[in-house]
């Protein structure tokens, strides 16, 4: 059967909620006295509860009703959060999202799938509720617990004269301090302009203690004090976010402040228990845009992205044209046109946006389940996961990711015995970074494992027949081996990676959104992989290049350098030796004028564009260079599909089409 | 679009006119700039920019079987949609000689059409009309330029 607008919509929704619901559960998992994730947990499972029963998937209701009666066992302090109660949430609500990802409503409702994890969580509640007495008695104190979310008040008073764009030490601290949770911060001034205290309120769950050694360094330059307000965060609440911002220009009178706090804490605990009231309790998550949200359909905005890319070619065609017309007055008109496209393309491929976010609480999961598959200990760090990309390229570059992720915990990371040995901290760390450069977006995965061993993987190249025993490698196209087919220094075959397919089939899947990957390593410290992808699919950096009449593009992201060379070296009519030599270098070079066009009317010189394809350099000849350009690629539909080495097309300022290549494919065509 | 169904636009290839129903016709241009996609069969001219839209450009005599199109300021595109039989819509560019008229052909006015020996795709003729003394051949053009038909196609083997 197939399912409604609301079951569709319920869907969707229940997709976002089970990835939420997922980060809570870990967040939990990592701070199992913070108050934050728990409700947040228990509210993202309400309302999961709420829409699969008005929607007619009782089944997973009643799922939700009793893992959320489990967390409110948590919540009243009868029960402590165990590795146990997360494991079969996570395990439950993963079997949810199989379900949902059917998208069929009858299967969903029918599904017998759910029934085992239902009783995992009645047999769990059961066991639980016999405990619970004697964690009613042992009456947990959370307060001075560690990872506890809690907020603070400091107030920072410097002994010495310092202004705020000043160099001090302090200043830069009070930054750091703010960057550890979610913080207001007041400067006071004396009159002379020098700074007379800070007052920073700051919900965090960092230990205090840990705070307090930020300051450690400029002890005799300053006096610090700090009052933990409540084991919450304060920030949660509009009515303490009010009070603290009427101390903006008068310091805070710490009496009044306790006091306050502590008329607030009753409201706040008892708001945050009704349920009704649960959307006003709402607590600030890690990141609070001021922005609100809607959902819009992908088509809505694949089509304003289709008409934007028309506007972009209409401009340059106008441009054109007015270049010809001797019109001040049009000139300007189409400057500022020119102007306001820009400016539209840039805001409009910014809606198709999503943050990488979405893909941190996946592979948090990864390398929660995967270290403990293993029997290693890892912490997953991410960094700039407000960095947005393409809906689709997220989906795209998913499996790869994960595969590197699972090489770096598989092959990476050593066990916790290996590690102490080495003298490294027993914790070895994932780190994922995403930043954006010019039209690119950046996402570097990183380990602080054993590295890649490059004499192992040459030794295996050369015995794979990959190398010829007597080349020399720089290092990074020995590590770049790593990204041929048939090749994995894994010396076990293992059930997470090693079976020597994936890193070629990563490089491919970066090398098909037109992006770059690099790879550096350092035996004993890490592996790092850099991954470098274009902002937008559509909107392409070539060289435009002329082959007789007609027009071609090639990629820029895989050429390495361009040689021009009389026309007689490359084409030597008969000759058995059909490689070039450019630059000192022999290559195999595809004629684009020898393979797609008559070989009459021959220049007198051709330019030879030397290009790495899936780790082989080749060249590939063409008439002229015209230069370098961003356009809008254009598919060509399914009536060329035969054509395959031609990714698409593009439409020039002169309203002409061009072609744009796909060496990699381009090249495939001439091995056949 | 339903009650217009008794609408034909009538063109020529070389000497013969044919029909097509005037619904499957978005516009008619005529001919500008085409760019060759290499490694095509010889009936697929290439891609033309259509406002801002890349379209294929077939020829539509080559497509039968007949000669190659001789480009002459007469000649003309005809945008036509094409749905397929797993309910996919395209267009394309088709070039012909010679767009003439729109007309209003009676479904009685319509007789059987007999076998064409020389056309190459199977029955694209479904039947022929006396338009005024012009013999005019209807034209299914579902059958002329199917998407199987231009998908399926082996690519040319290079030398």
């Amino acid at each position: 059967m197939l399912m409604d607008n609301n079951q569709k919509r319920f869907v969707e929704d229940a997709l976002d909620l089970l990835n939420e619901l997922d980060e809570g559960l870990l967040q939990l998992e990592a701070n199992p006295q913070a108050t934050a994730p728990l409700e947040q947990v228990f509210r993202t499972m309400h309302t999961i509860k709420g829409g699969a029963n008005m929607f007619g998937f009782e089944n997973i209701g009643e799922l939700a009703h009793h893992l959320e009666t489990l967390y409110d066992l948590v919540r009243q302090g009868n029960m402590q959060v165990s590795d146990g109660l997360i494991s079969i949430t996570l395990h439950a609500f993963d079997k949810v999202r199989d379900l949902l990802k059917e998208k069929d409503a009858t299967k969903i409702a029918n599904a017998d799938e759910l029934k085992d994890h239902l009783k995992m969580a009645i047999a769990f509640l059961k066991s639980a509720e016999t405990e619970s007495m004697k964690v009613a008695q042992a009456s947990v104190q959370p307060i001075s617990k560690k990872d506890q979310l809690a907020t603070f008040f400091f107030r920072i008073s410097p002994t010495v004269n310092m202004t705020i764009d000043g160099n001090h030490p302090l200043v830069f601290i009070i930054q750091d301090l703010e960057a550890v949770g979610t913080a207001r911060t007041f400067c006071y001034k004396k009159s002379d302009g020098n700074i007379a205290h800070w007052d920073v309120y700051l919900s965090t769950t960092t230990a205090q203690a840990e705070i307090e050694s930020y300051f450690l360094f400029v002890e005799n330059e300053c006096h610090v004090s700090c009052t933990m307000l409540l084991a919450c965060d304060l920030f949660g609440s509009a009515e303490f976010k009010k009070f603290i911002e009427e101390f903006k220009d008068t310091p805070t009178d710490s009496g009044e402040l306790i006091a306050f706090v502590q008329m607030i804490a009753s409201n706040f605990n008892n708001q945050a228990a009704t349920e009704d009231d649960l959307a006003d309790a709402e607590p600030t998550r890690k990141k609070s845009y001021n922005d609100t949200f809607i959902k819009v359909s992908k088509r809505k905005i694949d089509d304003l992205l289709n008409w934007i890319s028309e506007l972009i070619i209409l401009q340059a065609q106008l441009v054109n044209v007015t270049s010809s017309v001797n019109s001040p007055e049009i000139t300007e008109v189409t400057e500022q046109l020119e102007h306001v496209t820009n400016s539209l393309r840039d805001t409009s491929l910014e809606i198709g946006l999503v943050p990488v976010e979405t893909l941190v609480t996946k592979f948090k999961r990864l390398v929660r389940d995967l270290s403990k598959n293993l029997n290693k200990k890892v912490n997953f760090l991410s960094e700039g996961a407000e960095t947005e990309m393409d809906k689709d390229v997220i989906e795209l570059m998913t499996e790869p990711m994960i595969h590197i992720i699972r090489n770096c915990i598989d092959h990476g990371i050593e066990t916790p015995e290996e590690r102490r040995q080495a003298g490294k901290t027993e914790h070895g760390t994932v780190k994922l970074k995403a930043f954006n450069t010019s039209s690119y977006v950046n996402i570097v995965i990183s380990d602080d494992g054993k590295g890649i061993d490059k004499d192992k993987v040459l030794a295996k190249a050369i015995e794979k027949g990959l190398v010829a025993p007597d080349a020399v490698l720089s290092e990074e196209e020995t590590l770049s081996l790593i990204f041929h087919p048939g090749l994995s220094t894994a010396s076990a075959i293992s059930d997470v990676s090693g079976r020597g397919v994936g890193m070629d089939v990563v490089k491919q899947k970066i090398n098909d959104l037109r992006g770059y990957v690099t790879i550096k390593s350092t035996q004993g410290k890490g592996t790092s992989i850099h991954i470098k992808l274009p902002l937008s699919r559509s909107i392409i950096e070539g060289l435009l290049v002329k082959v007789e009449e007609t027009r071609y593009v090639v990629p820029l992201n895989v050429i390495d350098r361009i040689d021009r060379i009389s026309y007689d070296e490359l084409d030597r009519g008969n000759q058995v030796n059909k490689m070039v030599v450019v630059n000192e270098e022999t290559l195999s070079v595809f004629s684009l004028r020898q393979k797609f066009h008559g070989e009459t009317a021959v220049p007198k010189t051709t330019d030879i564009i030397s290009v790495t394809v899936n780790g082989i350099r080749k060249g590939i000849a063409v008439d002229r260079i015209e230069g370098k350009m961003q356009t809008v690629m254009k598919p060509l539909g399914d009536a060329y599909q035969q054509q395959d080495f031609i990714a698409g097309s593009t439409i020039l300022g002169d309203g002409s089409l061009a072609l744009v290549l796909d060496p990699s494919r381009l090249f495939q065509l001439s091995d056949n | 679009m339903k009650n217009n169904s008794n609408a034909y636009l009538t063109f020529a290839l070389g000497e013969e006119k044919f029909a097509i129903r005037v619904d499957h016709v978005q516009e008619v241009v005529e001919f500008g700039q085409v760019t060759k996609v290499p490694n095509a069969p010889n009936y697929m001219l290439g891609i033309i920019n259509l406002r801002g839209r890349v379209l294929p450009l077939l020829d539509t005599k080559l497509k039968l079987g007949l000669s190659a199109t001789t480009v002459t300021q007469k000649s003309r595109i005809m945008i036509l949609d094409i749905h397929s039989s797993d309910d996919k819509n395209f267009q394309i560019g088709a070039m012909v000689d010679f767009a003439r008229e729109v007309i209003e052909i009676d479904a009685n006015e319509i007789q059987d059409a007999p076998e064409f020996e020389n056309l190459k795709t199977s029955a694209p003729v479904t039947g022929i009309v006396n338009n005024h003394g012009d013999i005019t051949m209807i034209m299914d053009i579902g059958k002329v330029f199917s998407i199987s038909d231009l998908t399926d196609i082996k690519t040319t083997t290079l030398n």
